[in-house]
């Protein structure tokens, strides 16, 4: 983010906590895609998807008052989002795959390979929420492991260790004939090895 | 050799994961949608201050009608306890006036009788 962005969500952040609807909805339309992402790439569902967000977002126009920069309020956006998503999948149990609406996911890239990234995001729901969220932080957020610690709660180590396990179960289960990048095989993914959804 | 290659194979999943992770948008509605649901809390918010004052004066007026009560219930008890003491009091003035009444007659039926026969003693 550069100094005037920064100047200007200063600014806007300011206005929205003094009751400025018009400010916080911009604020909003600057946070939608990560938060929605997060929440998307966590739930597997579009629907469900946009309600976290928005739950997230009517918290965060509760909470106004307590934020300090705009840096705290990516904080504070990312780990409202990643919380509720776990607790939501925790309460559901709904570990288990669902297909995803993949039009939106359309690749934006021209040597994206759609059907491996599909087959990515299967085996990723599979992941136990703990360890999704970890590795949708590193991969999707960018974060590193003390961030990510940071965000959810946990220690450096659980996180690294996550991401360790999590990375060589996908390697292994992407490891399977006609998978390679690009090869785009309507096989369906080989579900990850039993045991892995007690990763938390 | 073999760390190699799985060093390799790990930064290739790395770059697959964040290709199939990239950021998406939300719907168009959704900024319209985050509003509407905030708009639909602010009355709840305006009213719970209302709710709460009504809370206020019920508990008032319950604790008032509780003092008032009370207040009866002593008032009763001290004017039935005045009404004993009276009646006492008046039983008491009813017996002494009594009390004389039987003395004076004592006294006349003692004088009306002759003394005892002081005479036939004497005979």
């Amino acid at each position: 983010m550069s100094a005037d962005e920064a100047c200007t969500s200063r600014a806007l952040l300011a206005r929205a906590t003094a009751g400025d609807a018009a400010a916080f909805g911009t604020l909003v339309r600057m946070h939608q895609r990560p938060v929605y992402s997060l929440a998307l790439r966590m739930l597997s569902d579009r629907h469900r998807a946009e309600d976290l967000a928005q739950e997230v977002f009517l918290q965060l126009y509760r909470s106004l008052a307590h934020l300090e920069s705009e840096d705290h309020l990516s904080f504070w956006l990312r780990r409202v989002t990643m919380h509720r998503a776990i607790d939501r999948l925790r309460r559901e149990r709904r570990y288990a795959a669902m297909p995803l609406a993949d039009a939106e996911m359309a690749s934006d890239s021209a040597d994206a390979d759609p059907m491996l990234e599909r087959r990515l995001r299967g085996l990723l729901e599979e992941l136990a929420p703990a360890a999704r969220a970890v590795i949708v932080l590193r991969y999707q957020e960018d974060l590193d492991p003390v961030e990510i610690g940071r965000t959810l709660k946990m220690s450096v180590n659980t996180v690294k260790s996550h991401l360790k396990r999590s990375l060589a179960l996908l390697r292994a289960a992407l490891a399977v004939p006609g998978s390679g990048a690009g090869g785009g095989s309507p096989t369906p993914p080989r579900p990850l090895p039993s045991g892995h959804r007690s990763l938390v | 050799m073999s760390q190699d290659m799985n060093r390799d194979d790990n930064h290739d999943v790395e770059q697959r994961l964040r290709a199939a992770l990239r950021p998406v948008d939300p719907g168009a509605g959704f900024v319209a949608g985050v509003m509407a649901r905030i708009a639909a809390e602010r009355p709840r918010s305006a009213r719970l201050p209302r709710t709460r004052a009504a809370a206020g004066w019920l508990t008032f007026a319950l604790a008032a009608s509780i003092v008032l009560a009370l207040l009866v219930a002593h008032q009763q008890q001290a004017r039935r306890t005045q009404q004993g003491l009276e009646a006492r009091r008046q039983l008491i003035q009813a017996l002494r006036v009594a009390g004389d009444k039987l003395e004076l007659a004592s006294r006349m039926v003692n004088a009306q009788q002759p003394p005892p026969n002081s005479s036939n003693s004497g005979a």
